[in-house]
């Protein structure tokens, strides 16, 4: 049991044809799936907090067939930060819009093209769906790279 | 009253809480802590809560033990040889025993599932007032998004920060400046 223990730690990704395989067919659909649940969020249950939660399991599903080292090395820091900033300016931005028009924040309808708030809240949708995707899977790199502390440092 | 599948369900999300508390091994404590979460996001389900499900399914079942076994591979994983089972603090126990009965009494002070009675259903100026307006003022058809994404927006552009928060604190924490 334990000899085993010690050969999994060592070797922490298996490379498996099965796997990889299977994810390599499946990962388009449920990365269609989280954008779905993304953008129908506003006519059924779903919305920016599951799809992106949806996505970053895909992400993570790449990462356990691939390995992680190279998952990691694909997805740039700068995508990632850039998903979880352009995110939240996204919402802010659509919330800020009406204010400029006269309106009060998130006040869609001042925006004045038709069905104004639906696509109002589809966007902020699609901005929470992007920062709960990048910070979700960023998160998950920055714990499996692993880090140490160094005595006395700050 | 409970159906057959809501107490099956009742069940399963006890017996892996329980066996989430009482197993030696982290490895099968975290599997059936992902076990937990996938009967309780079932058990949304069936009290008609599918956003809630969703979330549950997503970020308890999915992510949570996805970070779990991450962390556990960076860890030193102690033998198992001993026992199955981690031995019990007794006291612990008690007060948590205590702490859950002291919840369960106030459970039958809730109203049942549909009581028209309720008050959240005898209060026509909230309940009633987002049932039907929701679509007439926002065009869309889930009243939980038109309540969280128009008339609590404010609310969700603050959890939307949150989250955005949280990912900005790991770095502080782990005392780096790239996530990858």
């Amino acid at each position: 049991m334990s000899e085993r223990n010690t050969e999994r730690r060592e070797r922490p990704y298996t490379e498996s044809s099965v796997i990889m395989s299977t994810v390599r067919v499946v990962a388009p659909f449920v990365f269609t799936y989280g954008l779905f649940v993304m953008f129908h969020g506003a006519d059924s249950s779903g919305g920016g907090f599951q799809g992106g939660a949806i996505i970053a399991a895909m992400v993570l599903m790449l990462a356990f067939a691939f390995g992680i080292e190279p998952t990691r090395r694909w997805f740039k820091n700068t995508a990632i930060v850039l998903l979880a900033t352009g995110g939240v300016l996204a919402f802010l931005f659509i919330g800020i819009g009406p204010l400029v028009l006269g309106g009060t924040f998130l006040e869609y309808e001042v925006y004045g093209f038709k069905k104004a708030t639906k696509y109002g809240i589809e966007g902020v949708e699609l901005g929470i769906g992007a920062v709960v995707a990048s910070v979700i899977s960023g998160l998950f790199f920055a714990i499996a790279r692993g880090f140490e502390f160094t005595e006395g440092q700050l | 009253m409970i159906t057959l599948l809501e107490a099956a369900l009742l069940a399963f999300v006890l017996v892996s809480a329980a066996a989430t508390i009482v197993l030696r091994d982290v490895l099968a404590a975290i599997v059936a802590f992902g076990a937990y979460s996938l009967g309780l996001a079932m058990l949304w389900l069936t009290l008609q809560a599918p956003d809630v499900a969703l979330t549950e399914a997503a970020i308890g079942a999915g992510v949570t033990t996805v970070l779990f076994i991450l962390t556990l591979t960076k860890t030193v994983r102690p033998p198992t040889e001993e026992s199955v089972f981690t031995p019990i603090n007794w006291s612990a126990a008690g007060v948590a025993v205590l702490f859950a009965g002291a919840l369960l009494w106030t459970v039958p002070a809730i109203p049942a599932i549909g009581d028209p009675t309720a008050p959240a259903w005898t209060n026509p100026e909230v309940t009633q007032f987002y049932l039907e307006s929701a679509y007439k003022e926002t065009g869309v058809e889930n009243v939980v998004t038109a309540v969280l994404a128009a008339y609590r927006g404010f609310d969700t552009f603050g959890e939307a920060v949150v989250v955005f928060a949280a990912g900005v604190a790991v770095l502080v924490v782990i005392r780096e400046e790239q996530f990858t």
